[in-house]
């Protein structure tokens, strides 16, 4: 085994001519920068001494830890969908026509208990399989936001006002199927070229369960830590008091909600805590928190470029924040 | 990223977890009780596919080796890029992991050898503290004590919304730490609630009276009797106690509310 690794260290992607086996590649790197992070352990605590830097790394940790179950449980199932269940049986149970298949897969979205992390994997899965690109983002928009865990922490945060929890569901379902058949309309395969998928199929179902969960997690883990990154900084930059202070113009506060849903980049499941605690702001603007939430958030447009790829996030991103803003305040004009 | 190089990091990833999960409470600075079995299980599976990976990549490598040492011979293939490798078209290789992956270091470092501290003082002086009304349910009755013990949240939702003023003549006990004002000679007894993790943290701040501020962060229990400020109930309260003593702790094992 350790002479494989050493023979193999070849470091960055091929030269022309056969490179040297002195060179210095990745495990080296890594094995020579934890020597030096252990040996420095002191000084580099030190670096961490000041309040805002220690709030800012708290905050960080707390993101990737609390995102990474969900993200396991994201890319497992991922993996299972790629290694055990044949391309068609999703043909069978979506609607061969894709106008029609784009709110059944919207719907579907009850089925997945768990918060964006895990359905952005899912839903790669998904279009890797046959499944098609509009149904699937239409489940990956909902799923998070209308599964029966965010719906009853959404029930248990409002204290009699059922209404907020129907309002969530139309206003989150309504955005998913919108954009799912703005894609129908609108979209191009080319923006998803992040999501050709390595041949795994020469090693056994197992196998490519096992290295398709690898390939995925490598991916999206990456991009988590992207967004843990500038979640946390936006949060030790950004004074709460800012933003309350624009709660009383009702148009604002509806926007400025749907922005601090974004940059606080906090997990489905538990947004309607937080929305509850805005209590300055209108139930229409605490709606658009809670629809947006779900669908945009730094860490979520993060993990779609990791997943998908840069060129579908640009475009993606934006235009389903305008659908759930809109949405928000219809839905919230009608039921609340 | 190569393989190998994947799977070390997802063994540090999974140990990482399974280091302030299971072996120690040091996950509470950063998310609720309730996902403890979550980030076990989770932890757990990601040690067992470094670890897998780790041992069959060398199995698979060692066979594909052979064979590149065959077809070098005929066509030099450059040594260390497997015939397996898939397509190439689109920016990085499959057989190498993609370079953010580098990230997942940080917060397996940020974990071994900083942990940092749950929030205080620091957080806690960026927000007002407002006190959301309670459900519909109303206020019960108050237990007996002397002084009687309540968390902060408690206290400060009946402070500032109870018409029934069941806080009136009762000599509190309250843990906290302590957060100076900004700018005056104030201070406030602070708890930090979480709903999910400390990226949704918010404080709960009530303001002591009749006792000198000790320096930020420390951690107290105070006890006293509320004062009324004659603008309850509104938002904009920020409950107010009168302390009869203060008396410095060790922080508690769960630091939030």
């Amino acid at each position: 085994m350790h002479e494989q690794l050493v023979v193999d260290q070849s470091g960055e992607p091929s030269a022309p001519a056969p490179p040297s086996r002195r060179r210095i590649g990745a495990l080296e790197a890594l094995s020579l920068g934890l020597l030096v992070l252990l040996i420095f352990q002191r000084q580099l605590v030190g670096l961490f001494d000041s309040p805002a830097v220690q709030t800012w790394a708290t905050i960080f940790v707390s993101i990737t830890i609390q995102a990474l179950p969900f993200l396991v449980f994201g890319v497992v199932l991922s993996g299972a969908i790629a290694a055990f269940v044949p391309s068609r049986v999703f043909t069978a149970l979506l609607p061969r026509n894709s106008g029609l298949a784009v709110p059944v897969a919207g719907a579907a979205g009850v089925v997945l208990p768990g918060c964006e992390c895990a359905s952005v994997p899912v839903a790669g899965s998904l279009i890797a399989r046959g499944v098609t690109p509009a149904a699937a983002l239409a489940f990956l928009l909902s799923a998070p936001a209308i599964n029966p865990v965010v719906l009853t922490a959404t029930a248990v945060a409002f204290p009699g006002r059922p209404q907020m929890v129907a309002a969530r569901f139309v206003a989150s379902l309504v955005t998913a199927v919108v954009m799912g058949w703005l894609w129908l309309r609108f979209g191009r395969s080319s923006w998803l070229h992040r999501l050709r998928r390595p041949n795994f199929g020469d090693r056994g179902r197992w196998g490519v369960f096992r290295l398709t969960i690898q390939h995925d997690f490598m991916h999206a883990g990456g991009f988590l830590v992207v967004g843990g990154i500038t979640a946390a900084t936006l949060n030790v930059i950004l004074p709460r008091t800012v933003v309350d202070t624009l709660a009383s113009n009702a148009w604002l506060s509806v926007l400025v909600l749907a922005a601090l849903a974004v940059v606080l980049a906090i997990c489905s499941e538990a947004d309607a805590f937080v929305a509850a605690s805005l209590s300055e702001f209108s139930l229409t603007a605490r709606l658009a928190f809670l629809v947006v939430g779900p669908v945009v958030d730094v860490k979520l447009i993060a993990l779609q470029v990791g997943t998908f790829g840069r060129s579908f996030a640009i475009r993606f991103a934006p235009l389903t924040f305008v659908v759930a803003v809109a949405s928000s305040v219809v839905v919230g004009w009608w039921l609340l | 990223m190569k393989r190998d190089v994947q799977s070390v990091l997802l063994v540090l990833i999974g140990g990482a977890v399974l280091r302030i999960s299971a072996f120690s409470e040091v996950y509470l600075r950063y998310v609720k009780e309730g996902l403890r079995p979550f980030l076990i299980a989770a932890g757990a599976c990601l040690l067992l596919l470094g670890l897998i990976g780790a041992v069959l990549d060398g199995v698979l490598r060692r066979q594909a080796d052979t064979s590149a040492v065959r077809q070098l011979a005929t066509d030099h293939v450059p040594e260390g890029e497997l015939p397996t490798g898939g397509d190439h078209d689109h920016g990085h290789d499959h057989q190498r992991g993609p370079r953010v992956a580098w990230l997942l270091c940080l917060p397996v470092f940020a974990i071994f050898l900083i942990a940092p501290d749950p929030l205080g003082a620091f957080a806690a002086s960026r927000d007002r503290g407002t006190v959301a009304p309670p459900g519909d349910s109303g206020f019960s009755a108050l237990p007996a004590g002397n002084p009687l013990r309540l968390t902060l949240s408690e206290f400060a939702v009946r402070a500032v919304w109870d018409k029934s003023e069941s806080l009136k003549g009762r000599t509190v006990l309250l843990t906290g730490f302590v957060t100076p004002h900004a700018t005056t000679e104030a201070w406030y007894l602070t708890r930090i609630v979480l709903s999910c993790c400390a990226a949704d943290g918010t404080p709960i701040k009530i303001e002591v009276r009749g006792a000198e501020s000790l320096p930020a962060d420390t951690w107290v229990e105070v006890t006293g009797t509320w004062i009324p400020t004659g603008q309850e109930p509104s938002e904009s309260v920020i409950p107010v106690i009168s302390a009869q003593t203060v008396r410095k702790i060790s922080p508690p094992k769960q630091t939030y509310e």
